[in-house]
């Protein structure tokens, strides 16, 4: 709580210099929400530490003149109530063109219905629900979901020959998600689906799944899943002396996988938005300046941040230093090929959801590295 | 469907999954013999018995077989902890009266169940609530060919320890005093009492013994299943409970058979529903078991006091 005081005093002295000495420019306000304080606080920390250098980063590139942004921080706790009693506070202050946050997807639709209705952009950098982006024109978000990842995947197995997959999903809402998500793409290329195989939460033995699946010897095996369950069903499946090829969802991107799973996961194909190791300029520029500052390599979330961030900021340069709230919507609706270090961000015009280009991972020699080609 | 290798690794399958369950059904059954009352922290003290197994391989890296006798004792230790903090007072009252009260022996159900969730949420204030991996020189995966059928090597160290437990603790029971003990205070606690029997000594040594198996049963599932956590107990648990009441609650060996055709059985229904269904089979099984013989397979039917 006191870091948090100072921080907020550092952040208030900042801002009052800044329009101090830029008295003639305009002073533009992004709004982020975020928990910065509860169970979920390390998310927020990491949402504004690297929103603060973006920040920076475009204040010092000109990219737009004769005005200056700024960003606000307010603490959503994680809890719907206070992102409502933000909302409020964000849409009372007219110098607030655009909000970013929340964090999770319920506390991001609390707000968004009001955004919704008072017409304020909305960016949120990980809300995933597939309602969220369903509220109204307004709202935006800059993660992927599986009916994006799942297609993406599909894509990607066919284009290296295979032709039959199995599916092993979790069963809740992600999992189905995930499954749904693949199982359309799949087959709309042309593959087939040998047999689709939900597991509870919680389930540590895989052997009789792994036994049913092997009976129609599909071309790959295709896990909508999480890196514990992953590591325990890839050595399982080392066991039980079966050499299907795995490909994952991105959510087995952990080290933890790694971990657990050490020779087993050898071999182990998935795709995500975010790798610290990805030798783009862009990525490692952000990952050396994450590091320098808060002594802690950037993990998924605070990339998804810095992003949401640079996409925001740069359809407030498009809209200009006169930037309304409709204007900014309508240049957030426009975004094309972002060069962010999740990958190129485009948002669909219509439905709001970002497509971009994922990096394509596979274990080898014990760790995480970038393909290339199918 | 067709009964070819694959059915049969099926079978393999459910036999070793229901060797897990068997391991902790066991030390779980001996305890509830005694009281008549379900011990709700016997998962703990199997996730107990994994973690101090995994910190002493960490630390020291002996070799396993020296892991199993400090695991024995640990788990010996946390019986005796859990009987003095959950059991003990409930008994404190030696007259006729309370003996026999059920509300006084079923309070244990919930002090039980306090100290499971106490020591689970320690655990992982203490280790966090993610998986911790196994040092790969420990771990009991390699897999074992028998003709066309793979068998992890866990699978057989489980099996070989779920019999000789089975052995031993049948040779404890019923060839030598303490064994005798036991079932004298299982059979009627206040009769033996009145016997001359050291009804408090006799539980805590039930206690130790249970537990012990218990921790065992942790470290090695640990080792066969390659990471543990704070909650690794809660299924199995559910598992060994529902194994220990369709084996008529007080009956060692038929809890061990009802726990390997509880593995069998969801192994060998993966093949016809999805697996998503497994526990489904389970419980269904419980149900039937508990509407056609409602002593339970292997139960005798003999007076609850």
């Amino acid at each position: 709580m006191r870091k948090n005081a100072i921080l907020g005093a550092v952040l208030g002295a900042m801002l009052v210099t800044g329009t101090a000495v830029q008295a003639a420019d305009r002073e533009i306000v992004i709004g982020y929400q975020a928990p910065l304080s509860g169970d979920r606080s390390q998310y927020g920390e990491m949402f504004r530490n690297a929103a603060q250098i973006k920040l920076e980063e475009f204040n010092a590139s000109g990219k737009l003149t004769g005005a200056k942004v700024a960003i606000t921080f307010e603490d959503s706790k994680d809890d719907p109530k206070e992102a409502r009693n933000i909302a409020h506070k964000f849409l009372d202050n007219s110098k607030i063109v655009g909000v970013i946050g929340d964090f999770s997807s319920t506390v991001s639709m609390a707000a968004g219905e009001i955004y919704a209705a008072e017409k304020m952009p909305q960016l949120s950098q990980t809300a995933s629900h597939p309602d969220f982006t369903k509220l109204s024109p307004w709202q935006f978000r800059n993660i992927t979901t599986q009916a994006f990842e799942g297609p993406y995947n599909a894509d990607w197995i066919i284009a290296a020959g295979m032709k039959t997959a199995a599916v092993i999903y979790i069963q809740n809402d992600w999992g189905i998600s995930a499954l749904d998500g693949f199982v359309s793409g799949f087959k709309a290329k042309g593959g087939k689906i040998t047999a689709t195989e939900a597991f509870n939460p919680g389930n540590r033995d895989f052997r009789s799944i792994l036994t049913k699946v092997a009976r129609q010897k599909p071309d790959v095996i295709y896990l909508a899943m999480f890196y514990e369950e992953g590591a325990a069903f890839a050595q399982q499946r080392e066991q039980l002396g079966i050499k299907i090829p795995l490909y994952g969802t991105s959510s087995l991107y952990s080290p933890k996988l790694i971990e657990l799973g050490r020779e087993s996961v050898e071999g182990l194909h998935l795709a995500t938005t975010f790798t610290p190791d990805n030798p783009d300029p862009a990525v490692q520029t952000f990952v050396k300046e994450y590091a320098a500052r808060f002594k802690s390599e950037p993990g998924m979330f605070a990339a998804q941040a810095y992003d949401a961030v640079g996409i925001m900021l740069d359809a407030v340069a498009k809209a200009g230093p006169s930037v309304t709230r409709e204007s900014l919507r309508d240049a957030l609706a426009a975004t094309t090929g972002y060069p962010g270090v999740t990958g190129a961000t485009s948002f669909d015009p219509v439905t709001r959801e970002p497509a971009k280009a994922l990096a394509k991972m596979m274990v080898k020699d014990g760790r995480f590295q970038v393909v290339t080609g199918p | 469907m067709v009964f070819d290798v694959f059915f049969l690794q099926q079978v393999i399958n459910g036999l070793s999954i229901g060797c897990v369950y068997a391991l902790m059904a066991i030390g779980f059954t001996l305890i509830f013999g005694v009281l008549n009352v379900v011990n709700f922290a016997h998962g703990e003290v199997y996730t107990i018995g994994a973690f101090v197994g995994l910190m002493v391989i960490t630390a020291m890296a002996p070799p396993l077989l020296a892991v199993v006798p400090l695991v024995l004792a640990v788990g010996a230790v946390s019986g005796v902890g859990l009987e003095r903090i959950a059991f003990r007072p409930f008994r404190r009252f030696t007259d006729e009266a309370s003996q026999k009260s059920r509300a006084m022996r079923e309070a244990t159900l919930l002090s039980s169940l306090a100290v499971s969730i106490v020591t689970r949420e320690i655990m992982m204030h203490i280790f966090g609530g993610d998986m911790q991996g196994i040092p790969s020189g420990y771990l009991l995966q390699q897999p074992v060919a028998i003709g066309p059928i793979m068998v992890a090597s866990g699978s057989l160290v489980i099996f070989a320890t779920s019999a000789v437990m089975l052995g031993a603790l049948q040779f404890l029971l019923y060839r030598t005093q303490t064994g005798l003990g036991i079932r004298a205070v299982s059979n009627n606690q206040l009769g033996a009492r009145y016997v001359g029997i050291n009804t408090d000594r006799t539980i805590v040594t039930t206690f130790a013994v249970g537990s012990m198996l218990g921790a065992t049963a942790g470290i090695l599932v640990g080792l066969y299943d390659g990471a543990i956590s704070p909650h690794m107990g809660f299924a199995p648990g559910v598992k060994a409970f529902v194994a220990m009441v369709m084996g008529g609650l007080s009956s060692i060996p038929g809890a061990v058979a009802c726990a390997l055709l509880l593995g069998v059985s969801e192994s060998i229904a993966t093949e016809f529903l999805s697996s998503g269904w497994k526990d489904l089979i389970t419980y269904s099984l419980l149900v039937i078991t508990l509407v056609f013989f409602p002593q339970g397979l292997f139960g005798h039917g003999r007076e609850r006091a």
